[in-house]
C-alpha cells in the first residue's frame, strides 16, 4: 500500500511539474489554415531555437478551426479563460475585445517597419494593442487581353462610348485600368456584359459580391471612401446619408440590375468571386489581394492566369481608395505569463522577424524600403506596401467595440437595397439610425 | 412488478430530476435573468436588470416577424412536400422495396449528410461558373435563371431541404404502410372496393397517427431550419432568408445583444410550447373520435 501511495504520489507530482512548465510558456491562439498559420509557425520556431530564450518564454502554438473563430474567440475571452498569453485580433473586432486585453509597447522600430498606418490597424483609443502581421486590402483584377482589345479597337471605342452614354450619362472613352475611375471600370464592366453588348467576348463585365455578409462590404466600401465617405465625422455624427454613400451605392445596383454581374451575385462572396473571374467570363473584379495567387496561377486557374492584370480600385472624385485591415496578434488580459507574450510580440515586431514572416508565406504590410528586401521573392508585398500606404484607410469609427455590428447592419440594409426589397431613402434611413444606437452604447 | 412506493419513487427519480434541474433548470433560470437585463459580452458575471425591455424591443422589431414568418412558411411547406412526397413513394415503391429492400439504402443517403454540408454543396452545385444545374441549362436552354436572389431563394431552400429529408417522411410511411395486415386489403378488394377506395378508405386511416406525427416532425425540424440555409444563403440580401434561429444567432454572435437574442429565444420557446400542446391536444381530440 505504501508503495502504491508513493508511486501515485511520485506520478501526481510529475504532472504537476509538466503543467507548471506548460503554464510558463507563452501560448500563442492564431489563425488557423492559411498562410498566417505557416508563416507563424515558422517565426515561432525561429524563436523558440534562439539561445537567449528561457524554458518558460518559449512559445507554443494554439489553433481552434476557423468556423465560427470570433465568436468563439469571444466567449473564450468574456470567460475570463487563460488558456492562452497571445491571441488573434483584427482591426475591425479589436474594440471588441480591447477590454478582455491589455496593451502593448512595441518599442520605437515598430514604425520603422510597418509605418504609422499599419500600426493604426492594431490600435484602439490610441492605444498599441497588437502586432500587425497580415494585411489584407483590395486589388482590382481585370483581363490585359480583353482590355488590350478593346483599347486597340476603334469599332470596339465607339462602342463603349455609347453605351456608358446610354447608362452612365456621359460618354467615355477607355482607359488603360491604372487610370480608371469609377465611372470607368462601371463603363468597362457594361460594356463586357452581354446582357449589355451581345457582341461582348465574356458573358459579364464584372463580379461583384453582394451576399449579406459584413467582409463583402469591406470590398465595396472603397467606392464610397472613393467619393469623400465616411461613418461619421469628428463630431461623431452619423455621415452615412451622403451624396458619396448614394453614388457608390446606385453604381453596384445599377451595374448588378442591367446584368454586368452575374444573377446570383447577392450569394456571392471571397470563393465565388474567384470561380467566376477564374472561369474567363468575367473582365474585371474587385477582390482581397488574399486571391492574387490563384487567379494568377495557372494550375489553379488556367482559363485567366496568363492575362490577369492587378491595378489599385478605381478613385472617385476625393481619390483612390483601398479598405486596409490587419490581422495581429496581441495580449489576453488573463495571460498566465504576459512578460514572456510581451517579449515576443517585441520580437515579432522587428524587421528580421516581420521579413522572416514574409518569407514563410505571411502578408506583412511593409514599409517600401523594407519591403525592398524581398522584392525577389514577394513581388506581391510591394504592390501591397504601396497600395496600404498611398490609399489605405479605416474607417472612422470602425475600429470601435460596435464596428462588426455596424458592418452587420450595412451589409443587412445595403444587400436589402441591391436585391430591391428597400429604397436607398429607407436603406441609408434604416441604417444610420442603428448605427447611432450602435455607436453611441 | 415491483409496485412503488410514493418514497420509493422519491428515490428513484431524484437522480432524474436533479439531473434536469442542473442541466436544464439552472440554464433557463440564467436565461431568464439574461432577458431581463442589459446584457452584453463584457458583463456576462453583472447583467444589469432592466425588465421587459429586450421583450418589447424584440416583439417591436420588424425583423423578429419577418424571421418567424419565414419559420412558419418553411415549417408548413416543406412539411407538407415531405410528406406528400414520401407517402406517394412509399406506396408507389413498396412492392419494389418489399421485393429489393437493398434500395432502401440508397434511398436513405442524403439522411446521411450533415445539413451544413448540404448547403455548402449546393453552393456549389448552384453555382453559375462550376455548378453542373446552371452549366446544363445554359447548354440546352442558353440561360440559367438566379437561383439565390431574393425572390428565388425561399423557394431554391425549399427544393433543397425537401430533397434531403423526403427519404425520412418515406421511411416512416412505408414501414406503416408495410404494418397493414394484407388480410384487411384482401377483404376490402372481395368486397369490391377499388385500388383507390383501399387507400383513402383504409389504408390512410390506418396510417393517420404515423401521417400526424411525421407530419409534426418535419414542421418542428423545418421551423427550426438553421445550418444549411446559414451555409446557403446566410441571411439572405436585406435578411430575406432569416429563419428564427438564425435571428437569434446573428442578435447573439453578430450584434452582442445578449438580452434580446436571449428574450427572443425564450419567446419561441414559449410559442413551440404553446403549440405543441394545441397539436397534442388536438391529436388526443382525433383519437377520441375516431375510436
Amino acid at each position: 500500500m505504501l508503495k502504491f501511495t508513493k508511486i501515485t504520489l511520485s506520478a501526481l507530482a510529475l504532472i504537476t511539474t509538466s503543467l507548471g512548465a506548460a503554464n510558463a510558456a507563452v501560448t500563442v491562439l492564431g489563425w488557423p489554415g492559411g498562410s498566417e498559420e505557416t508563416a507563424l509557425r515558422a517565426v515561432a520556431e525561429a524563436y523558440n531555437a534562439q539561445s537567449g530564450v528561457a524554458d518558460a518564454d518559449k512559445v507554443e502554438l494554439l489553433f481552434y478551426s476557423r468556423d465560427g473563430f470570433y465568436d468563439k474567440l469571444q466567449a473564450d475571452m468574456a470567460a475570463g479563460s487563460s488558456a492562452f498569453d497571445i491571441n488573434l485580433l483584427a482591426t475591425y473586432s479589436i474594440g471588441r475585445y480591447a477590454s478582455y486585453m491589455e496593451p502593448v509597447d512595441l518599442g520605437p522600430d515598430a514604425a520603422k517597419v510597418f509605418g504609422e498606418s499599419v500600426l493604426k490597424t492594431m490600435q484602439f483609443n490610441g492605444k498599441q494593442y497588437g502586432v500587425p502581421t497580415d494585411l489584407s486590402l483590395h486589388f482590382m483584377y481585370y483581363r490585359k487581353d480583353l482590355i488590350d482589345a478593346l483599347l486597340a479597337d476603334p469599332a470596339a471605342r465607339a462602342k463603349y462610348a455609347e453605351i456608358s452614354e446610354k447608362y452612365l450619362g456621359r460618354r467615355l472613352e477607355p482607359k488603360a485600368p491604372d487610370s480608371w475611375t469609377w465611372d470607368d471600370w462601371a463603363a468597362t464592366a457594361l460594356y463586357f456584359a452581354k446582357s449589355v453588348n451581345p457582341e461582348s467576348p465574356v458573358r459579364y463585365g464584372t463580379v461583384l459580391q453582394m451576399k449579406n455578409l459584413l467582409f463583402n462590404i469591406m470590398v465595396w466600401q472603397s467606392v464610397a471612401r472613393a467619393n469623400g465617405g465616411d461613418w461619421m465625422d469628428a463630431s461623431g455624427n452619423i455621415t452615412i446619408d451622403s451624396p458619396a454613400y448614394r453614388t457608390a451605392l446606385e453604381l453596384y445596383k445599377k451595374l448588378y440590375d442591367a446584368g454586368a454581374s452575374p444573377k446570383d451575385s447577392l450569394s456571392y462572396e471571397y470563393a465565388e468571386t474567384n470561380a467566376a473571374f477564374g472561369s474567363g467570363q468575367v473582365a474585371t473584379a474587385l477582390q482581397w489581394n488574399a486571391a492574387a495567387s490563384e487567379l494568377t496561377d495557372p494550375a489553379k486557374s488556367p482559363a485567366v492566369a496568363e492575362n490577369v492584370g492587378i491595378v489599385a480600385p478605381p478613385a472617385g472624385s476625393a481619390g483612390r481608395a483601398d479598405h486596409i485591415h490587419g490581422l495581429g496578434l496581441g495580449i489576453n488580459k488573463n495571460a498566465k505569463n504576459k512578460p514572456g507574450a510581451a517579449k515576443f510580440l517585441q520580437w515579432l515586431a522587428t524587421e528580421d522577424t516581420a521579413l522572416l514572416y514574409a518569407r514563410s508565406g505571411g502578408s506583412p504590410a511593409l514599409l517600401p524600403d523594407v519591403a525592398a528586401k524581398i522584392a525577389k521573392e514577394r513581388p506581391d508585398l510591394v504592390t501591397l506596401g504601396q497600395y496600404a500606404g498611398a490609399y489605405g484607410y479605416v474607417m472612422t469609427g470602425a475600429t470601435s467595440a460596435s464596428a462588426f455590428p455596424v458592418y452587420e447592419l450595412q451589409a443587412k440594409e445595403f444587400t436589402g437595397y441591391w436585391s430591391g426589397q428597400e429604397t436607398l431613402d429607407e436603406a441609408l434611413a434604416n441604417t444610420k439610425a442603428g448605427m447611432e444606437k450602435l455607436l453611441k452604447q | 412488478m415491483v409496485d412503488l412506493d410514493h418514497k420509493g419513487w422519491r428515490i428513484f427519480a431524484s437522480p432524474l430530476v436533479g439531473f434536469l434541474l442542473l442541466f436544464l433548470g439552472f440554464p433557463i433560470l440564467i436565461d431568464l435573468v439574461y432577458s431581463l437585463s442589459r446584457v452584453s459580452f463584457t458583463n456576462l458575471r453583472s447583467p444589469e436588470i432592466v425588465g421587459f425591455g429586450n421583450y418589447g424591443e424584440v416583439l417591436g422589431d420588424a425583423q423578429f416577424w419577418r424571421a418567424s414568418w419565414f419559420s412558419l412558411r418553411f415549417g408548413v411547406i416543406t412539411a407538407i412536400l415531405e410528406c406528400v412526397l414520401g407517402l406517394g413513394l412509399a406506396v408507389f415503391l413498396s412492392p419494389l422495396i418489399e421485393k429489393r429492400s437493398w434500395l432502401m439504402a440508397p434511398l436513405m443517403l442524403p439522411l446521411m449528410v450533415a445539413p451544413a454540408m448540404i448547403g455548402l454543396m449546393y453552393r456549389l452545385v448552384l453555382h453559375e461558373f462550376v455548378g453542373p444545374v446552371p452549366y446544363y441549362l445554359y447548354l440546352w436552354f442558353g440561360d440559367s435563371p438566379s437561383f439565390l436572389n431574393a425572390e428565388n431563394a425561399f423557394w431554391t431552400l425549399v427544393v433543397v431541404e425537401t430533397l434531403q429529408w423526403t427519404p425520412f417522411a418515406l421511411l416512416l410511411f412505408y414501414t406503416a404502410y408495410r404494418a397493414i395486415p394484407n388480410d384487411v386489403r384482401e377483404a376490402s378488394a372481395i368486397d369490391g372496393a377499388s385500388a383507390r377506395q383501399i387507400l383513402t378508405a383504409i389504408e390512410l386511416p390506418l396510417m393517420r397517427p404515423t401521417l400526424i406525427f411525421t407530419f409534426f416532425i418535419r414542421f418542428i425540424d423545418g421551423f427550426r431550419v438553421f445550418d444549411n440555409v446559414y451555409t446557403l444563403t446566410g441571411s439572405g440580401p436585406g435578411g430575406s432568408t432569416t429563419s428564427l434561429p438564425i435571428y437569434i444567432y446573428e442578435a447573439f454572435f453578430k450584434q452582442g445583444a445578449i438580452g434580446k437574442a436571449i428574450a427572443a429565444s425564450v419567446i419561441l420557446f414559449l410559442a413551440s410550447f404553446v403549440g405543441l400542446y394545441a397539436l397534442t391536444w388536438l391529436s388526443r381530440r382525433g383519437k377520441g373520435a375516431a375510436s
